[in-house]
């Protein structure tokens, strides 16, 4: 893993297409600015890891494990 | 129309007309190309099935079908990421994860799949109260006291 210094207002290039700002340190939390293109997904890391393990999970199953509800009135 | 060797379903035709793209697959399991498979017309579970891997296939339900008050919001920068300004115009569905038992049967709310015009993209819901690990069948057990499970 790199890892950079950054100060407040300073900057990161990931590739020529995404631009990291570092732009405020409040308290405990900074504050980041991400410019991507439009097409790039951005995510909170915790809420990714969360869907990727429930689409694995569910990519697990077996055709005979799906039930069918009684059907309802 | 291409055939594909599913290792669950065997041998598939899929028109052209049936592929769905997803810009940028489903989050962590990649692929780009994908399609829905029904193997019994009566049951609310689909197969979205990965075009480009025969192995790879999640089960998916419209998440209306088990939770009545299920509802979607998008940032701004996901609805023009994904070219969507309203998930009404999309076909909503949801991955379900299977377990032992029907009470461990869980779907994620909480990053639908929205599908329109042929491409789909898997979303962050912002609405409140939608769990990445929703009981599918809380509704269900608290209306009737025996859902049955079948193999």
């Amino acid at each position: 893993m790199l890892i950079i210094t950054r100060r407040p207002g300073e900057r990161i290039m990931l590739g020529d297409d995404i631009r990291i700002h570092i732009m405020e340190i409040v308290g405990n939390s900074v504050r980041v600015g991400v410019e991507a293109p439009k097409s790039v997904p951005i995510y909170r890391e915790e809420i990714w890891t969360a869907v990727k393990e429930e689409n694995k999970a569910a990519a697990a199953a077996e055709t005979t494990t799906l039930p069918r509800p009684a059907a309802r009135a | 129309m291409q055939t594909i060797d599913s290792t669950r379903f065997g041998a598939l035709d899929i028109p052209d007309d049936a592929v769905i793209e997803f810009p940028t697959g489903l989050i962590g399991l990649g692929g780009t190309r994908y399609t829905l498979i029904a193997r019994d017309e009566s049951a609310p579970f689909l197969w979205l099935h990965s075009l480009d891997d025969p192995s790879l296939a999640v089960p998916v339900t419209s998440p209306w079908n088990f939770f009545s008050s299920f509802e979607v919001e998008i940032s701004d920068g996901e609805a023009e990421r994904i070219g969507v300004t309203d998930p009404s115009d999309a076909e909503v569905l949801v991955t379900v994860r299977s377990g032992e038992t029907v009470e461990d049967f869980r779907a994620n709310l909480r990053a639908p799949i929205l599908i329109a015009g042929g491409r789909g993209h898997q979303v962050i819901n912002e609405a409140r109260g939608q769990s990445v690990r929703a009981p599918l069948f809380a509704e269900v057990a608290a209306a009737e006291p025996h859902p049955e499970a079948v193999a």
